[in-house]
């Protein structure tokens, strides 16, 4: 018993300072540019369907398709491991050859933004059409009623998916251990490789991803009180 | 003045809007009256361009509107400036206090400093007194109340005509009084204003001209003393239908 509390005890700094390192961080940027990702694709998609808008709207859905139809892992594999072999004369001869960091960034953005795009959207939607003839009765612009009137709404009803989507992340970041990046679960197994206690090690690392998460799922509540303040309370 | 030359609107096959003429005068309150599904809301949001009619000359003062050609969104704004709209469910935004709600347009729109703006709004809910309300939501309001924030809205942008549209249908008849009597007010200080609504009471007190709107056309385009004086035949049943007097007589024959 001494020697796993003695693991645990030795283990936990290396891993927490992995997540502060990487897990954190990764999460944390691919998850903004995720949402940069899905608020322009969402307006895409809402947007009227003429001119050149029918181009965006096509890769837009395109670009939703892709990602929700793919293995994030497999996603990660092409993009890191793939992408070399682009090669593409005079473009990109010795083909695109991305850090692990950049790849994983870029696949974990992208791949969140497809399934935000959706949350966003619906968001939107979500906020009766009363409030657009409100907003435009009043002289305002499209962009206008957007900013100030549609969007501050929307982004209430859609903080308890976008958290979901959020933590999902976090627990996503494992799989940059298959890309070199050297993540919370990437030092356990390191670790379990040394110390021969894959069990001690897994749970170990299992545990802080819970505690992770909880602290997210504790911020989330408190954001959806912070931004319920002016509806009528449901008893 | 407002003004309105063979307007055409369908939505579907069945036409909302069919061959419209007539005018708004300024300083006037103007009352839409008909049965429901007659055209009426559709006539009043076509003077915001919330609704775009097929074809007819839209005239506002110096302007006009073709409605067989596109509008410039430039077109649009400015027409959209010069006309308030107040509405059925009241549309406030519930994310800002009434205070803000007055204030939006007017910061957003008419680019005023936020001090001006607020002193305004604040000046605008004490008129339709709700001056202690200023730093609620929407939400904490009853729906008369939230109603009147609305029109204060409204009158926020200074607009040159104010549109209602059913302003007291959706509230009991004590919250529609106070609504009725900011808007009688509203009449009295000459106003230019256009209302939609079902309450013939209200529309004899504060009309000074009637439309009588039914399956898209104007049936009666006139005074009040008309109106209800010497109604013809299909208005004498309109009338008839929406006071308890006849179904009481039938109830009792």
């Amino acid at each position: 018993m001494n020697s796993i509390w003695h693991i645990i005890v030795t283990s936990t700094p290396q891993i927490v300072a992995a997540g502060l390192k990487y897990t954190i961080p990764i999460a944390i940027i691919s998850f903004i540019l995720g949402l940069i990702f899905a608020i322009l694709t969402a307006l895409i998609k809402l947007s009227p369907r003429h001119g050149w808008f029918s181009i965006l709207k096509a890769i837009a859905y395109f670009y939703v398709w892709l990602f929700r139809s793919t293995p994030l892992l497999v996603q990660l594999f092409i993009v890191y491991f793939g992408l070399p072999y682009l090669k593409i004369s005079g473009i990109f001869p010795n083909g695109i050859q991305l850090d692990p960091w950049t790849a994983g960034i870029a696949t974990f953005s992208l791949n969140t933004g497809a399934y935000c795009a959706e949350t966003i959207r619906a968001s939107i939607l979500s906020i009766p059409q009363g409030q657009w003839e409100a907003a435009y009765s009043i002289g305002m612009t499209k962009t206008q009623v957007l900013r100030r009137i549609i969007l501050p709404q929307a982004a209430r009803v859609s903080l308890p998916p976008l958290s979901n989507s959020f933590i999902s992340l976090v627990k996503d970041t494992s799989l940059a251990a298959s890309i070199t990046i050297i993540e919370m679960f990437e030092v356990s197994q390191q670790i379990a490789a040394q110390n021969y206690q894959p069990l001690v090690m897994y749970a170990l690392v299992a545990a802080l991803y819970a505690v992770l998460c909880s602290i997210l799922s504790w911020l989330q509540g408190y954001l959806e009180k912070r931004t319920s303040r002016y509806i009528k309370p449901i008893n | 003045m407002i003004k309105l030359e063979n307007v055409n609107k369908t939505f579907g096959d069945h036409p909302a809007l069919a061959d419209i003429n007539t005018e708004f005068k300024e300083h006037q309150t103007t009352v839409i009256v008909g049965p429901s599904g007659s055209g009426k809301s559709t006539l009043l949001r076509s003077l915001n361009l919330l609704e775009h009619p097929e074809s007819g000359q839209y005239h506002f003062d110096d302007e006009t509107i073709d409605f067989s050609k596109p509008i410039t969104s430039k077109t649009v704004l400015e027409l959209r400036r010069k006309t308030g709209m107040v509405f059925q469910d009241y549309n406030l935004f519930p994310h800002l206090t009434v205070v803000k709600n007055v204030m939006e347009g007017p910061i957003q729109v008419l680019k005023q400093s936020s001090a001006d703006a607020k002193k305004t709004a604040l000046d605008l809910l004490d008129k339709v007194g709700l001056a202690d309300k200023a730093e609620s939501f929407p939400s904490q309001l009853s729906g008369g109340q939230q109603q009147r924030v609305a029109i204060a809205r409204s009158l926020a942008m200074n607009p040159e005509y104010i549109l209602l549209d059913e302003p007291t249908s959706a509230l009991d008849p004590e919250l529609e009084a106070g609504v009725l009597r900011v808007l009688l007010e509203l009449a009295q200080e000459k106003d230019s204003m256009i209302i939609v609504t079902h309450n013939l009471e209200f529309a004899r007190a504060v009309a000074d001209k009637i439309l009588f709107v039914e399956n898209g056309k104007i049936l009666f385009d006139g005074t009040p003393a008309e109106f209800f004086k010497q109604p013809t035949q299909r208005i004498a049943d309109f009338l008839a239908a929406m006071t308890f007097t006849t179904i009481s007589d039938k109830a009792e024959s």
